[in-house]
């Protein structure tokens, strides 16, 4: 038995840019399936390396694809999701009318926010895991995590928007703010007044206002549903339903990374499982040439460097567990590749 | 464990370190990359998670730096890691000297976006209650593109700065985020300009469109490991530099080459079988890396710690 026979119903892949979280996550959800369990992989790469290690190709971009695999289990499927489809479909799915549909979609500040936000992408990823685990359709869910600089985006992305959903700016930005004839109606901006108004005004154009507020207003009966689904979402990242898997590389460069991660996931009370060192070189056997000029001073240092990188990990890690993953001679780039990193789960 | 990262540089070991060999014959001489990226203004350095974008643009800025010019490296992830490679601590957002002409500045947005606020929006008193207000939070947060707006004129009000007391740099470095919203940074001066036409950040977009748009002005450079995936999306981000804004990438940095194993002794090890289909797959990468509009240059995979001996070996490399 290892940490993955005994896995919760969701998995999510967390840590920094190319580590190798696609990989670890592919190789997480063939291990489940063939462990017997239905699993969903999701992956929010924009690169949609996974379409091609799993050989599911571009049509998973929309619906879950079945991944054509031999061997015992339960089926394999793969979803590549990207932060506009899942938003426009979350406007057509809670928009009450099809005029308030066509408001949110056409209107120029959706347009370039659902698209552009900082976290938008995150938040998304968290929208749609919610989703798919409410279906119930399948009993293990992989979250590929959205490569991002600041990784933890993902986890505040709920509370972000309940945080912003409580505050006054929504209030404030959902009175009417223009009259009919489209002029700005300063006195509707509690305490600031017309010194707001024109600032606003200064610095960006009425224009943008005009778009923001109709946006807002347009979207005002979906934010019940949002608020509602972002503290639900919280709710069951931090339950014994879910999985934080981090993934981290075993250079020094990245340690500090791999702590700052797992000292944020247990700040938050996200339940953490194992930290997987992933693509550790072999310690090199033998005398290191040190002194030589060929390639072999580099493997020495490399596996040298390593080692002492996944001892370094593994002390500040404490009681955590680590799964060392070891350099393969090729990167997975389809099943049988990816069955290496598998078995070794 | 961790070391503390502060020792001085000392003069690199100028025989120890195996140069990759060329395998891309093609390849112009290297100092005349240095020379077309030497003119240009902004240099925006992106590619692939985990390349080695932050290892490249430090070695690079101190590379333009050492050949005479007045070179600012921008860091934007605030969770600072370019200090370590200069042997400073960290910047904390101010402008740093670290070196004949060289300048280090780990730039937080957040802090720029308050200070323009400041300056250029003269209200006064109502200029502290503007940003303590939901609405400015909101703002700041949530409109799409000010973030990277503001980034871009910072690096802009460094080449060409408005008082004519400060000293221009000629080149600024700025180590960008990956691929995707590293794009998004060079495309944000347009599309802002689009939604935002008038007012101080309306001017603004519009001067940085014009200023980005130059390719006499601002140059990409993409990292990559001469690997498949990471070749796979810097000749992405070519065919998307290409066809959304009509440009190319001024340089590509293979980063990491395996050089050839010479040694014989222990061949059939697993360490040599690892570094002999690295080192394969580095040579099939480059192949396909020689398809991309743009020259390729080579770093070689270097014994060598994260540090400030790391940068110096590279720069001397590049």
């Amino acid at each position: 038995m290892t940490w993955i026979d005994e896995a919760p119903s969701l998995l999510l892949v967390v840590g920094s840019g190319g580590v190798g979280k696609t990989t670890v996550a592919a190789g997480a959800g063939l291990r489940l399936a063939e462990a017997g369990h239905e699993t969903l992989v999701m992956t929010f790469d924009p690169s949609l390396r996974l379409k091609d290690t799993l050989g599911v190709g571009a049509a998973a971009l929309d619906q879950p694809v079945a991944v054509a695999r031999s061997g015992p289990g339960a089926p394999l499927w793969a979803s590549l999701l990207d932060a506009r489809t899942t938003f426009d479909r979350l406007v057509k799915t809670y928009s009450q009318d099809s005029a308030t549909r066509d408001c949110i979609l056409g209107n120029r500040y959706y347009h370039h926010l659902a698209g552009g936000l900082a976290g938008i992408l995150e938040y998304m990823a968290v929208e749609r895991l919610f989703e798919v685990y409410e279906e119930g359709q399948y009993q293990r869910i992989v979250l590929d995590t959205p490569p991002t600089s600041q990784a933890l985006d993902f986890l505040e992305a709920p509370q972000r928007i309940v945080d912003f959903l409580d505050s006054g700016a929504l209030r404030v930005a959902m009175k009417p703010w223009f009259d009919d004839r489209g002029r700005l109606r300063a006195s509707r901006i509690p305490g600031l007044g017309r010194g707001l108004e024109a600032w606003l005004d200064r610095l960006v154009g009425i224009d943008l206002l005009r778009d923001m507020a109709d946006f807002f207003r347009a979207f005002q009966p979906l934010f019940d549903g949002f608020r509602q689904r972002a503290l639900q979402v919280q709710k069951l990242l931090r339950s014994k339903a879910t999985q934080f898997v981090l993934v981290t590389g075993p250079d020094e460069a990245r340690i500090p990374d791999a702590l700052f991660f797992a000292r944020r996931l247990a700040e938050g009370g996200y339940p953490l499982g194992p930290v997987v060192i992933n693509r550790v070189h072999p310690e090199y056997p033998g005398q290191p040439p040190w002194n030589s000029d060929d390639g072999a001073s580099i493997l020495a240092w490399q596996g040298a460097r390593d080692q002492r990188g996944v001892a370094a990990l593994r002390s500040l890690l404490g009681a955590t567990q680590t799964v060392v993953l070891p350099q393969l001679e090729v990167e997975p780039a389809d099943l049988t590749g990816l069955a290496e990193i598998s078995r070794r789960l | 464990m961790l070391r503390q990262r502060t020792r001085v540089y000392t003069a690199p070991r100028h025989d120890s370190i195996p140069l990759a060999p060329t395998i891309i014959t093609t390849m112009a001489p290297r100092s005349s990359h240095l020379r077309s990226l030497r003119r240009l203004g902004l240099i925006l350095v992106t590619g692939k998670g985990g390349v080695g974008k932050t290892t490249v643009s430090t070695a690079l800025a101190r590379r333009l730096a050492e050949d005479g010019a007045r070179v600012l490296l921008l860091e934007m992830d605030p969770r600072e890691s370019a200090h370590r490679l200069l042997g400073l601590p960290p910047s904390g957002g101010e402008v740093l000297e670290c070196g004949e002409g060289l300048y280090f500045q780990n730039l937080q947005p957040r802090r720029v976006i308050d200070r323009l606020v400041r300056e250029r929006i003269r209200i006064g008193p109502i200029v502290r209650k503007v940003q303590a207000s939901p609405i400015y939070e909101h703002f700041v947060a949530g409109c799409p593109g000010l973030e990277e707006l503001v980034i871009l004129g910072a690096a802009l009000e460094q080449l060409e700065p408005p008082h004519a007391r400060t000293t221009p740099f000629q080149v600024v470095v700025l180590d960008a985020p990956a691929t995707g919203h590293g794009l998004a940074l060079l495309a944000a001066p347009r599309l802002v300009s689009e939604v935002i036409e008038q007012g101080p950040f309306g001017r603004l977009a519009g001067e940085l469109a014009t200023f980005i748009g130059n390719p006499e002005r601002c140059g990409v450079v993409a990292v990559t490991h001469a690997q498949d995936l990471a070749v796979q999306e810097t000749l992405e981000l070519c065919r998307s530099l290409e066809a959304e804004h009509g440009r190319r990438a001024e340089l590509i940095v293979a980063n990491g080459l395996y050089p050839a194993l010479t040694s014989d002794a222990s061949s059939s090890s697993p360490t040599a079988r690892i570094w002999s289909q690295r080192r394969a797959a580095n040579l099939q990468a480059l192949e396909r890396l020689a398809a991309a509009p743009a020259p390729v240059l080579q770093l070689p995979l270097l014994p060598i710690d994260d540090g400030p001996r790391l940068a110096a070996e590279l720069a001397r490399a590049l």
